[in-house]
C-alpha cells in the first residue's frame, strides 16, 4: 500500500519573526517497492519530510495517506505507523546505548509488547540481514568501527520490521569501502524483502548507483520527480540549487563536445564505459 | 626544518571492561615518522579507524605521543609551556560545525578565538572582517549561526580558526555533512588560503575528487603510513587503494576501466581534461570511419 502525500505545508513558528517555510504545497506517491533517492541542499527541506512520514512532525496544512488511511485522522493509531515506517536518522550510531549488540536491537520490539522468544528471533534476524558477523553479537557496540556500529543501527529499526525504510544521509563520514557496504546492504532489503527504501544523500554518484526514481527538493518544494538519468540531464538547474550531477555526466558532456559522439546522459560508470567503447568502436 | 615533524610516533590507549580491567592495549598510531613542508597542501587518506583523526589531533597537542616526538613549527607538543604556542599554530576544524560554533552571532563566533588569545580588540575586528572576507562570508556578520546551511556553518567555523592566523590549519573530514555545492565552496576556501596566505593545509578527507590538487598524499592503514606520495601515484594504485578500503575519483576509475577494456590509455588519469585529451586520439580516429 502506497504512502500518499496530498499537498502538505509546514512552516515553523506560525505567527513569529522567524516564521520560515520548510515545505510548501508539496504532493507525491511512494509506491510499494520503490527505490527513492531524495536529494538537496542542506536546509531544502529534506529532513523535515521524511520526518512528516513517521509522523514525528505534523503538516501544518494538508495530509498524508498510509494505506488508505489519513495519518491525521483522531483515532489513527500513531503507533502502527512507526513501526511500519522505520527512519534511520543521520549519525544513527550515536542512538546506540545498550551494553551489547544484540540487546541494542531487541530494544525496539521489546518496545511493541512482543514475546521474548519473538524479540530475539526478530534480533537475530535483522542482524543476519545487516550482514554483521556471529562472533560480534555479545560485544559492546561501542567497540565496533563506524560502519558496523551504522548497520548495527540499521539492525535496529530492522528488527521492527518496517515496510518503508528512510534513512537519512547513511553513508555519512564512512570510507568509500563502508560505504558500498551499507549501500549494498540497503540495496539487498530492497530487492529480497521488497522493502520500500527513501535514501535521502548528498552523493549524487550514490544516489546514480542505487536508486530507480529521484526526487529533488528546493527551498521546500518538490522540483523534479523522475527516473535518475531524467533528473540529471537538468545538470544545469541542479546546480544553481546546490546540486550537481555524477561525475562521469560532465566527462560525457565534455567527450560530446569534444567531437566523439556518446551517450550525455549516462549516470554511472558503467554505462560511460559502454558509451565510449561504442563511440569508438571497440564494441 | 619543516612545520610539521613527526618521528616514530606512537600512541596507544588502555581499552578496560565495565570493572575497569584492562582488556588490551590498542596502537591507535604506529610508528609514523613524516615531514610537512610549510606552505603545503596535505591530504590524509584512509579507512575509518585507520587512525588518520588520532594523528591530527597530535598536531595541535589534542594528544601527545606514547613513544616518539612531534614537532609543530619547532615546538615539541609534549612541551607544557608550549601547548598553547601549539594550538595558536596549528587550528582544528572539525566533521561537524555544530560542535565547534558557541556564539549567538557570525562575527562574535569568528572574535571568540582572537579575543581568547588575547588579542587588542581593535585587532579583533579588523581579523573577523579579514577571515569572513576569506571564506566569502562577510554579508553574514550579523546573522545567528543557527540560521545558516551546513556549508556555511563550516565555513565559519574555518574563518573562527583563520581569525587566530595560524601557520597551519587541519581539516577533519570538513565536508562531510555538506551538499555539493557546499563541499566546492569548502574547498575553494582552503585552496585559496594555501596559494594566496600560504598557510599549511592538512586535509583528512574521505571524498578522493579533493585530493587530487594536493601536493602529497598519506595513506594511513592500522595506525601506519602504508602509501606516500603525489595524487596521480597514490591513485595510479587502484586495486590497492580499493584492498585498503578507499577508492578513486570516477574520472579515474572510468579511465582504469577502459585502459583494463583494451584503450592506450595512462594510468592515473585525475582530472576532465586529461581523460579528455587522452582520448582525443581516438576521436581523430572515430571521425575517420
Amino acid at each position: 500500500m502506497p504512502i500518499i502525500i496530498d499537498k502538505i505545508d509546514y512552516t515553523y513558528e506560525i505567527g513569529t519573526g522567524f516564521e520560515k517555510h520548510a515545505i510548501r504545497n508539496l504532493s507525491c506517491v511512494i509506491k510499494d517497492g520503490e527505490f527513492i533517492g531524495l536529494i538537496g541542499h542542506t536546509g531544502s527541506g529534506k529532513s523535515t519530510l521524511i520526518q512528516h512520514l513517521n509522523g514525528l512532525v505534523k503538516a501544518t496544512k494538508g495530509t498524508i495517506y498510509y494505506n488508505g488511511q489519513d495519518i491525521y485522522d483522531k483515532d489513527y493509531n500513531m503507533n502502527i505507523l512507526r513501526s511500519k515506517v522505520g527512519l534511520v536518522f543521520q549519525y544513527p550510531e550515536h542512538q546506540l546505548f545498550e551494553t551489547d549488540i544484540f540487546k541494542d536491537v531487541c530494544f525496539g520490539p521489546k518496545n511493541l509488547g512482543l514475546s521474548r522468544k519473538d524479540v530475539e528471533l526478530r534480533a537475530f534476524e535483522a542482524l543476519r540481514l545487516v550482514g554483521l558477523d556471529e562472533n560480534l553479537y555479545y560485544q559492546s557496540p561501542f567497540d565496533l568501527s563506524g560502519g558496523q556500529k551504522r548497520r548495527v543501527a540499521i539492525a535496529g529499526v530492522l528488527a521492527m520490521k518496517p515496510e518503508v525504510l528512510i534513512l537519512d544521509e547513511p553513508t555519512a563520514g564512512l570510507d568509500p569501502k563502508g560505504r558500498d557496504e551499507i549501500l549494498n546492504c540497503v540495496k539487498k532489503l530492497h530487492d529480497e524483502m521488497g522493502i520500500t527504501v527513501l535514501l535521502v544523500s548528498h552523493s549524487m554518484e550514490d544516489v546514480a548507483n542505487y536508486v530507480s526514481r529521484i526526487m529533488v527538493m528546493n527551498d521546500g518544494v518538490l522540483t523534479y520527480d523522475g527516473t535518475p538519468r531524467e533528473v540529471f540531464a537538468h545538470y544545469k538547474e541542479l546546480e544553481n540549487i546546490g546540486l550537481s550531477a555524477p561525475q562521469v555526466t560532465y566527462i560525457m558532456q565534455d567527450l560530446k563536445q569534444a567531437g566523439l559522439d556518446v551517450d550525455t546522459t549516462a549516470i554511472t560508470i558503467e554505462e560511460a564505459k559502454n558509451s565510449i567503447l561504442k563511440a569508438l568502436g571497440k564494441i | 626544518m619543516g612545520i610539521i615533524k613527526a618521528r616514530d610516533v606512537t600512541f596507544e590507549y588502555i581499552q578496560r571492561d565495565e570493572e575497569g580491567n584492562v582488556e588490551g592495549i590498542i596502537t591507535a598510531v604506529d610508528n609514523i615518522s613524516l615531514d610537512i613542508q610549510k606552505g603545503d597542501f596535505i591530504a590524509i587518506l584512509g579507512h575509518n579507524g585507520s587512525g588518520k583523526s588520532t594523528f591530527a589531533k597530535h598536531i595541535n597537542a589534542l594528544l601527545t605521543p606514547t613513544e616518539g616526538t612531534l614537532w609543530v613549527d619547532g615546538m615539541d607538543t609534549c612541551d607544557e609551556d608550549k601547548v598553547l604556542n601549539v594550538r595558536q599554530t596549528a587550528g582544528m576544524v572539525f566533521q561537524n560545525p555544530d560542535n565547534q560554533i558557541v556564539c549567538t552571532l557570525v562575527d562574535e563566533e569568528v572574535g571568540f578565538g582572537p579575543e581568547n588569545i588575547g588579542v587588542p580588540t581593535k585587532d579583533i575586528w579588523t581579523r573577523v572582517e579579514d577571515s569572513l572576507k576569506a571564506v566569502g562570508m562577510y554579508q553574514y556578520r550579523n546573522a545567528s549561526p543557527n540560521k545558516l546551511s551546513g556549508g556555511q556553518k563550516q565555513r565559519v567555523a574555518i574563518a573562527g580558526i583563520v581569525a587566530m592566523k595560524p601557520k597551519c590549519i587541519i581539516l577533519d573530514e570538513p565536508t562531510a555533512m555538506l551538499d555539493p555545492l557546499g563541499r566546492q565552496d569548502i574547498l575553494k576556501v582552503i585552496t585559496e588560503l594555501n596559494k594566496k596566505e600560504g598557510v599549511t593545509i592538512v586535509l583528512i578527507t574521505h571524498y578522493m575528487e579533493e585530493v587530487i590538487h594536493a601536493d602529497k598524499v598519506f595513506v594511513m592503514d592500522k595506525g601506519k603510513v602504508v602509501m606516500e606520495g603525489k595524487p596521480r601515484d597514490i591513485f595510479s594504485q587502484v586495486e590497492q587503494l580499493k584492498k585498503l578500503r578507499l577508492d578513486v575519483p570516477q574520472v579515474t576509475e572510468l579511465a582504469y576501466e577502459l585502459r583494463k577494456s583494451g584503450l592506450d590509455i595512462p594510468l592515473g588519469i585525475l582530472t576532465r581534461e586529461e581523460l579528455i585529451k587522452a582520448l582525443a586520439g581516438g576521436v581523430q580516429h572515430a571521425y575517420h570511419y
